[in-house]
């Protein structure tokens, strides 16, 4: 199945160049994480807004620290919120939403729905300020405010998926033979979401990543290091004075590891389609 | 002698692919006189809808090529119409009518409001004109209350219901043609019995031209008079029902007679059928497509394409037909 | 209520008065159905679609839980096993599903499939089950190549196949095969009649075999039994039923499925057999609606089982019909 899945994600020029702009963003990250890239973020390598030159390829900021070295460091706090916040909500999300829609109409699923309706209805921004306050100045407090509220749409579309499977007759030969209600679960039903898994997945990072900037650009969220929300919330007083370092910097990046994974997604959703296979 | 309600010549159509054109429709060509009724028989995948689908226009613009010399309505040709003159025809001067009446009625409208919006697409007229039409439509096909069945939506009408009601909007225009494909497949028998009835009425009637579309040679025992065996997009045999059901000439006809179970006062004999399975269109064998399957296939059967002889307007493509 | 008996032979599977109500799973309800099924044989359980046969086939598996009456494995209450041997009968009795593009895991390779059933009953080692799963493909036409590909690349008619072996695989005494045939082209549909063939000769698989179609039920069943509207009408041998069908009706049935228009059938009584509530009224006969025989009595009273003697048939099992046409003043025809 893999190999399917890649050779028809392999024809696909688009769902490529966007797996490209992805994987380039991750070594950035990667190489970050090691050591190896973006770890003079802190210093103040030059003179408060430097242009473009050899040393400082992208400028400097009002403090005189490299851009370039920041927007890398950035790459690596976009990744490492995006992959714990995707990985923590989807994981959650399937659990309660496979739970809820194998139980439908159960007490367990009006419990998890009614868990997801109060979520649902809080503001986000208002909820992830609630956090921030109440675990005072945690790095880790965007973080858990993401995945509380994003594992609720993640769930819902799981839940909607597994209500739909269960009825399908393959589930009735498994109960058939009197495989009992969780193996049936984990082997013929949730297989059968992966596809649906991979794809919000994708959008869940995007998401991470963009409420990442927003939240930081109000003040909530990253504490410790650079990202590229911050970089835009500085960039927005330095925009009105003509300094467009930070704001090309962070922006273009976040343009093209969005669009990259973009066009990941959709074309990930199309090759994940089992029944487009040839024969 | 006058011209045919329905005539094609030379159909093919092919899917266009990364690894080149294959064939599911090959050089098929008939004609149907108004009033009369033709059946296009042949296992799924053989190519049966892809030409129904042709002669309606109907196939997407990317990825499949349809090639035709003619394809005409009353000696009008409708094979090279742009879109918009397309539409104009379709539903007019030909219909057609789907296996699954659910899933080709859309369910928010009423059944009165859909079938009106066909007569009026195409003919206009007041509002109380084309009610009136609509309903005397739904009486056609036999709804004694036809006022209920056009107040009521598609999925509160059972199935045998709801393909009645799908071939009162097909006949609403009195086209000239109409297509049936698999018409009465997922009915129980009853309700098959009283559709075959339906549309043999209305064939009589208004002189319609039916070609019916199915895998099931006893709906065309039936309802047809003249049959076409399809196999792999060819035409295998052509000829009368009656003929083909008690002197089959090609291997495939009478193997797909075989497969019949039939209903005997004794226990019948174990069923025999067809070895082997319908190969994919991206693999056909060369030479005649069923000699790999065919008892009687010889050397030139894998080499070389017999095409339909003609014997007294039977034709079968066969080297060595029974 | 008297059920049909055969006399030396003790049934395989028997159903009691089984009935199942209409809430559950949104299955078609079922009414007092008593049933007997002999090892060794096919049953032909045939009627229109919504008659409430894929409910008993359901209610066997014990996906149902009937709301009375009992069904009886070798004589045994499945429904008062313990847990151990119900799980024993859940391995005898197998089902087949109508349309094996939906009744087969997607995601699973055909090994995989296979194996499930022998894996959750613990049958054999992992040797015995990889030769178990090599020659059951080998009964059912397929190559062990097979064994590595996944559903969707395999044509309908191999997908039956596929769907047949996993039933077979735990080498199973009776199959339940709910319209196993019925979404299948003519040439496939012969060629897993064929398969079914050699599965009651040389295997001697009982069948409970679920259709609406006479014609294929005419090809392997021994016995017919007729439902409508969740009852039982008419019970008989299978050569019995297709020479002298004795409810209208069996005889309704056999008419259409024979091509022709039956006596006494109007095209009113079709729109109204399907703008009517298909519940039936428990005190007077539920065909009696529609019935070109009709009597006074049918819509007061419900008819009791009635016996027909096979007199000159003395092999052929009991003919038994429940309806009016035959109380006793009626029978002396027959």
């Amino acid at each position: 199945m893999m190999r399917d899945t890649w050779q028809r994600l392999r024809s696909d020029p688009y769902g490529m160049g966007g797996l490209i702009v992805v994987t380039i963003f991750a070594v950035v990250a990667v190489c970050v994480w090691t050591g190896l890239l973006g770890q003079g973020w802190s210093e103040v390598s030059g003179n408060r807004y430097e242009g473009v030159s050899a040393t400082h390829l992208f400028g400097t900021n009002l403090l005189g620290q490299d851009i370039l070295n920041r927007t890398l460091f950035g790459t690596a706090t976009a990744f490492e919120v995006g992959l714990m916040v995707t990985v923590c909500s989807t994981l959650l999300g399937t659990l309660l939403g496979g739970l809820a829609g194998w139980y439908s109409h159960g007490w367990l699923d009006e419990i998890i729905l009614w868990a997801k309706g109060v979520l649902d209805s809080i503001p986000f921004y208002l909820f992830a300020a609630a956090v921030a306050f109440a675990l005072q100045g945690n790095p880790w407090a965007m973080h858990l405010a993401m995945i509380i509220t994003f594992w609720t749409t993640t769930a819902r579309i799981i839940r909607g998926e597994v209500i739909r499977i269960k009825e399908r007759e393959f589930i009735e030969a498994a109960r058939a033979i009197g495989l009992p209600g969780l193996k049936t679960v984990f082997r013929h039903v949730l297989p059968n979401t992966v596809h649906i898994l991979l794809v919000q997945g994708t959008i869940v990072f995007v998401a991470a990543i963009n409420t990442e900037v927003i939240l930081s650009f109000l003040g909530l969220g990253i504490q410790d290091g650079v990202s590229w929300g911050l970089m835009l919330a500085e960039s927005s007083q330095e925009v009105l004075a003509g300094h467009f370092g930070n704001f090309i910097a962070a922006g273009a990046s976040l343009f093209l590891l969005l669009m990259g994974f973009n066009l990941l997604a959709d074309a990930l959703q199309d090759a994940l389609d089992m029944r487009r296979l040839p024969g | 002698m006058n011209t045919p309600a329905l005539s094609v010549k030379n159909l093919s159509v092919w899917f266009e692919t990364e690894s080149g054109r294959i064939p599911v429709v090959d050089r098929v060509g008939f004609s149907i006189n108004a009033g009369d009724a033709t059946g296009l028989v042949g296992e799924s995948g053989c190519g049966k809808t892809m030409t129904a689908m042709a002669i309606l226009g109907l196939l997407p613009s990317t990825g499949v090529s349809v090639r035709a010399d003619a394809i005409e309505i009353n000696g009008r040709d409708i094979y090279n119409l742009n879109a918009r003159q397309r539409r104009a025809v379709l539903g007019r001067d030909i219909a057609m009518i789907f296996q699954q009446p659910a899933t080709a009625l859309d369910p928010v409208f009423t059944m009165g409001q859909q079938i009106g919006a066909v007569y009026k697409r195409h003919f206009g007229g007041s509002q109380q004109h084309v009610r009136q039409t609509m309903l005397d439509a739904l009486r056609s096909v036999g709804f004694n209350h036809a006022e209920d069945i056009a107040a009521a939506y598609p999925h509160q009408l059972s199935g045998g219901m709801r393909q009645l009601a799908m071939i009162a909007m097909a006949t609403v225009c009195k086209p000239a043609v109409i297509i049936a494909d698999e018409p009465t497949t997922a009915l129980d028998s009853s309700s098959r019995a009283l559709i075959l009835q339906k549309l043999q009425h209305l064939q009589t009637r208004h002189q319609t031209a039916i070609l019916y579309i199915s895998h099931d040679l006893a709906v065309v025992r039936q309802s047809c008079h003249d049959v076409m065996v399809m196999y792999c997009g060819r035409i295998m045999e052509t000829t009368d029902c009656q003929s083909l059901f008690s002197h089959a000439r090609h291997p495939y006809s009478a193997g797909l007679l075989s497969c019949i179970p039939r209903i005997s006062a004794t226990r019948p004999p174990p069923i025999s059928s067809i070895p082997g399975q319908v190969p994919a269109p991206t693999d056909l064998p060369a030479g005649c497509h069923f000699a790999p399957r065919c008892t009687r296939a010889e050397t030139r059967c894998r080499q070389a394409v017999p095409e339909l002889d003609d014997q007294n307007g039977r034709g079968a493509a066969c080297f060595r037909p029974l | 209520m008297n059920t049909p008996t055969h006399a030396a032979t003790p049934p395989l599977l028997e159903l009691k008065d089984l009935s199942l109500s209409f809430q559950q799973h949104e299955r078609v309800a079922v009414d007092r159905v008593s049933l007997k099924i002999v090892a060794g044989s096919t049953l032909g359980l045939v009627g229109a679609s919504g008659a409430g046969k894929s409910s008993i086939a359901r209610a066997i598996l014990g996906l149902i839980r009937p709301d009375s009456g009992d069904i009886l494995f070798k004589g045994e209450h499945i429904d008062r096993m313990n847990p151990r041997q119900l799980k024993s009968t859940r391995q005898r009795i197998q089902l087949v599903f109508q349309d094996p593009s939906v009744s087969l895991s997607p995601r699973r390779t055909v090994g995989q499939t296979l194996l499930e059933p022998l894996q959750h009953f613990g049958i054999g080692d992992a040797n015995y089950q990889r030769e178990k799963t090599a020659q059951i493909l080998h009964t059912v036409g397929l190559d062990p190549s097979a064994l590595k590909r996944y559903p969707h690349q395999f044509s309908s008619g191999q997908q039956q196949r596929i769907a047949i072996a996993r039933a077979l695989v735990t080498d199973p005494e009776l199959l339940i095969a709910d319209e196993a045939v019925s979404s299948l082209d003519v040439s496939i549909q012969a060629q897993i009649l064929q398969l079914i063939q050699v599965l009651q000769r040389d295997f001697g698989i009982t069948f409970l075999f679920i259709s609406h179609d006479l014609a294929v039920i005419r090809q392997i069943a021994d016995d017919v039994a007729v439902m409508y509207r969740g009852q039982l009408l008419e019970q008989s041998p299978a050569d019995r039923f297709f020479s002298q069908p004795a409810h209208p009706y069996g005889r309704t049935l056999l008419s259409f499925a024979r091509g022709q228009t039956p006596a006494g059938w109007t095209e009113e009584k079709w729109y109204l057999e399907r703008s009517s509530n298909t519940a039936g009224k428990a005190t007077a006969c539920v065909f009696a609606g529609f019935c070109p025989e009709k009597m006074p009595v049918c819509e007061t009273t419900e008819p009791a089982w009635r016996y027909i003697q096979n007199e000159n048939q003395p092999t052929l099992g009991p003919h038994c019909v429940k309806c009016h046409l035959y109380n006793e003043a009626n029978t002396n025809d027959y």
